[in-house]
């Protein structure tokens, strides 16, 4: 089980040596089929030097794809705060729900991974979409945006992480809550992300390491033994009941350790 | 700001199916005394039904699905309700009546550009209306009928996105400015039960967010209308973001269940689910152990429900959940949530199954029996027969003819109604099953019976009755002294006397329990039912959650106003004036129920509510001899006398005569001159 804020894995070794192409890079990180694990030392080692003036981001939201409620809170606390309107399309984490499917094809979660390789800032004619001097947030100059929606296109995920906010008509994105005008707290890495403070299930996290990932996405999972006590499972798949579990933590027999952490009994 | 208040999409959709036309109207003047859910909806219908006195199923009924301005929000446990009103087909008589339906209807209908949907007439053809960013379309729905309410949905979701997979942005109709979603379509359906008018249909969204009690389904069906769909990308204005979002995270913070680290669990993994509701545990209402996740409304920070790893069950809560529990499998107590949805049946209102086997264990039902069925009862234990019972109710076959017409209408149709009602079938009020012991917590018995329903609502009922049970049956004590909990009750209601929740023989007839009658009422009407807050949730009174020895209140009634004023920017709104509101939306209400033959003869708690004494441990708090404490409240019954004389101190409170017609003064006082003239034209002024 990965922990949050955990250190990632070292890269692969073959990676670490170099000489590895942007396409390649890209191959990795851009969900087209590789799968590669990275972690967030790589990104200014392997890159080609031209690449390497995108700095890498301070910050990356994890989510554990099998926690998740699918209450939209995430999305309409991130319109909310960054638009003062509550509208689940300008938000710029995406929860899509069928409450028709089964368990876990029902719910997907799709956040900006702050790619180490932006390919939407080097899409970009204007310098509109870029990385943030001081953090390395990929975000949106939206004065300098003419609406072109390359950044969009340019996306390697789907659905796209970029969006034409359609009222205010410019490019955006997710900037880890750095730019909020309409919430007191301070956001930014270091600062607090409105979608990981209003999460109820505690399924989103900030991480300042680049995480590890593949073509699914990341791979989290952020379930502790509390939450095989709600009935849910907590292996990473989350495909084992978490009747496992409470067997595993039932009174044991005199001579052998009974299992602790059972939590508080009202 | 835009055209539009805080909080609302600004408009209105009328359709008048029967010519397949649409139009808007303005919510603004709505805004101000209505101003959603279910005073949006008492008032739309009674401007938009010309007679109220027709039956539910006749076409001139009107339904209206109200939204409201926290609808599509944060505000916790309140972003995801709508309200549906209109004459329902379930109760004996019919009344006009209501439901609340959770999901993501309510968001849904206001990024689609309307506040409220009226409904009118009956469609020449079968037809589902699709309302994207505020264009509606008549679609023909031949294709459609004969399918469950899942299958309709999934169709629907498929024809508005073009078959856009799950995950995949949705380009809406127009041009770039006019958005992409990636979720799917409100849809609003019925299934078989509603097409064939079945009075206990639903009207089913997503897998388990139903219009429930009422019936209304059965009056979708009747009007051609299989489903409504929403969809938009249109935004919500909020008047204070900043100070909804601190809001919303310190109700979370005081209230909400720390998934990672509780403060309180329950002693047994979800065996008693009643102990999660208390605890707000997420997936509280999820049936066993299961391979899933919790699942919320809209908005939620609790999360309540639960999706399974093969969607049976997905979503349900509360009673629907454990419908049926004969075979003694979880499985089949999901499968059959999720037929019953699927199927467009209310599981409350088709509580029936215990009832008939008694009948056929009795001899009086079953093949060549009395009641005439083959029913396979030899197999009650058994999936068939349940999965029988309510496909022959949906579809109107062989028994089911009866029982689709309630069981109520059923029992009198077989001349059984007199002798079961006195305690083998126990139908309080209005032909709906035993909530709650209406002999004991008479809030819910009072307030059902002055009303139009089986009231459902449990802010109160967790307090008073759960929060002393439920420990017990595990041993443990009370999660509060009877004396501490009445004290934080009245205080968390602003009712401040602890009398209003003295359950003893005394304390249920007293002037104190009119009064907690009456605030139940107009709570419930404005904060539940117009602003649809979960009642689960709310009124947020103690806080069993995060409980310690010296913190145990609840964030009522104060945080309701503040997130109020945070969304709709009424700064000079108070809890005074939301109270007055809910009084308001009773006083049209009952004019409704007056025009349609309300009389104080009518409003009759069943037989065995007086004659039949209380035999099973039910805890709640009691005043007695100077002391607190709780009471099993064995051998009670309600006295006829005494009833009576609650309902005239009731109606008084009220501001109706003591034939129960709403005075003109007092609807004058409030606006509703016009409502006084309607009585005085049926002849029944006051």
């Amino acid at each position: 089980m990965t922990k949050t804020g955990q250190k990632a894995p070292r890269p692969p070794e073959a990676a670490e040596k170099g000489g590895v192409s942007r396409r390649q890079f890209l191959a990795g990180v851009g969900g087209l089929g590789v799968g590669a694990l990275l972690g967030g030392s790589l990104a200014a080692l392997a890159l080609p030097d031209s690449v390497y003036a995108v700095p890498a981001s301070q910050g990356y939201l994890l989510v554990d794809t099998k926690k998740c409620g699918g209450c939209e809170s995430c999305m309409l606390t991130c319109s909310l705060v960054h638009t003062g309107k509550e509208n689940l399309a300008l938000s710029r984490i995406q929860v899509a729900k069928s409450a028709l499917a089964g368990f876990p094809q029902d719910s997907a979660q799709y956040q900006c991974r702050q790619c180490p390789y932006p390919e939407c800032v080097e899409a970009c004619p204007t310098g509109a979409m870029h990385a943030d001097e001081a953090t390395g947030v990929r975000t949106v100059d939206e004065g300098k945006c003419i609406g072109c929606q390359r950044c969009i296109s340019a996306c390697p995920f789907t659905p796209s992480r970029v969006q034409w906010n359609f009222e205010e008509r410019h490019a955006q994105k997710c900037d880890l809550c750095k730019n909020t005008p309409y919430w007191n707290r301070e956001g930014g890495p270091g600062g607090t992300q409105a979608c990981v403070a209003v999460c109820p299930m505690k399924a989103i996290s900030f991480t300042a390491e680049l995480p590890v990932q593949s073509d699914e996405g990341y791979e989290e999972n952020m379930r502790n033994i509390h939450w095989s006590n709600l009935s849910f499972p907590i292996d990473d798949a989350g495909k084992v009941s978490a009747e496992t579990y409470m067997r595993a933590k039932a009174a044991k027999p005199a001579g052998e350790d009974a299992s602790t952490d059972s939590g508080k009994m009202a | 700001m835009a055209d539009r208040a805080y909080g609302y999409a600004g408009k209105i959709l009328v359709l008048n199916l029967e010519d397949e036309s649409y139009e808007t109207v303005d919510t603004d003047p709505y805004v101000g005394e209505w101003v959603g859910g279910h005073g949006l909806a008492s008032r739309l219908f009674w401007e938009y039904c010309e007679d109220k006195t027709v039956d539910a199923l006749d076409d001139r009924n009107v339904i209206v699905i109200a939204s409201n301005p926290f609808a599509g929000t944060i505000v916790p446990a309140g972003g995801g309700r709508v309200e549906v009103t209109g004459l329902g087909p379930f109760s004996y008589p019919e009344w006009y009546s209501r439901s609340s339906v959770g999901g993501r209807l309510g968001g849904s209908m206001k990024n689609a550009g309307y506040d409220a949907v009226v409904v009118r007439g009956t469609a020449p053809r079968r037809v589902w209306v699709n309302v994207v960013n505020g264009d509606v379309t008549y679609c023909d729905a031949e294709d459609l009928w004969g399918k469950d309410s899942w299958e309709t949905q999934e169709a629907i979701w498929d024809r508005v996105t073009n078959n856009t997979p799950l995950g995949e942005w949705f380009d809406l109709p127009g041009n770039r400015e006019s958005g992409r979603s990636t979720s799917r379509p409100a849809v609003f359906a019925i299934g078989q039960a509603g097409e064939n008018l079945v009075r206990s249909a639903t009207i089913t969204h997503d897998a388990s967010h139903v219009s429930g009690q009422s019936g209304f389904g059965a009056v979708f069906g009747a009007k051609n209308l299989k489903a409504l769909s929403f969809m938009g990308t249109k935004s919500i204005d909020i008047a204070d973001p900043a100070r909804l979002v601190e809001l919303r995270l310190e109700i979370q913070e005081k209230l909400g269940y720390k998934v990672d680290d509780p403060v309180n669990e329950a002693p047994v993994p979800q065996a008693v689910p009643l102990y999660s509701s208390l605890l707000h545990n997420p997936g509280g209402g999820t049936v066993g152990q299961t391979i899933g996740r919790p699942d919320g409304c809209q908005g939620c920070y609790r999360n309540c429900r639960a999706i399974y790893r093969d969607r049976m069950g997905n979503q349900s809560t509360c009673n629907a959940a454990a419908y049926y529990t004969a075979s003694g499998k979880r499985e089949d107590q999901k499968r059959c949530n999720s037929l019953l949805n699927q199927l467009g049946l209310d599981g409350y209102e088709t509580d029936m199954p215990v009832y008939l086997y008694n009948l056929y264990k009795m001899g009086v039902m079953g093949k060549g029996k009395e009641i005439d069925t083959d029913l396979p009862f030899e197999n009650y234990n058994k999936y068939q027969f349940i999965d029988t019972l309510l496909h022959r109710i949906a579809n109107r076959e062989e028994i089911g003819e009866d029982l689709a017409e309630g069981l109520v209408r059923a029992t009198m149709k077989w001349g059984r109604w007199d002798e079961d009602s006195k305690g083998l079938l126990r139908r309080p009020n209005w032909g709906y099953p035993e909530h709650y012991d209406p002999r004991l917590e008479v809030e819910w018995s009072y307030g059902s019976i002055f009303t139009e329903r089986d009231i459902n609502e449990h802010g109160i009922n967790w307090c008073v009755h759960h929060s002393a049970l439920v420990p017990m049956m595990f041993g443990q004590e009370p999660f509060l002294p009877a004396d501490k909990l009445v004290e934080q009750v009245a205080k968390g209601t602003g009712l401040e006397d602890p009398l209003c929740f003295d359950y003893s023989e005394k304390g249920i007839y007293s002037d104190e329990k009119v009064r907690a009658v009456s605030w139940h009422r107009h709570y419930g009407r404005f904060w539940i039912q117009s602003m649809g807050l979960c009642d689960w949730m709310w009124p947020s009174l103690v806080n069993f959650t995060n409980m310690t020895d010296t913190d145990y209140a609840g964030v009522s009634p104060a945080f309701e106003v503040e997130l109020f004023k945070a969304v709709t920017g009424r700064d000079d709104f108070t809890y005074e004036k939301s109270l007055e509101l809910g009084h308001k939306q009773l006083l049209l209400d009952r004019a409704i129920w007056v025009l349609q033959g309300r009389e104080p003869e009518t409003e009759q708690l069943a037989d065995y509510v007086f004659e039949l004494p209380t035999d099973t441990p039910y805890q709640l708090p009691v005043y007695e001899n100077g002391t607190w404490s709780y009471s099993d409240c064995l051998g009670r019954t309600l006295d006829r006398g005494r009833f009576k004389d609650v309902q005239q101190r009731f109606y008084a409170s009220e501001g109706w005569n003591e034939r129960g017609y709403p005075k003109r003064e007092v609807l004058e006082q409030f606006g509703l001159a016009d409502v006084a003239d309607a009585l005085d034209a049926a002849g029944k002024g006051a």
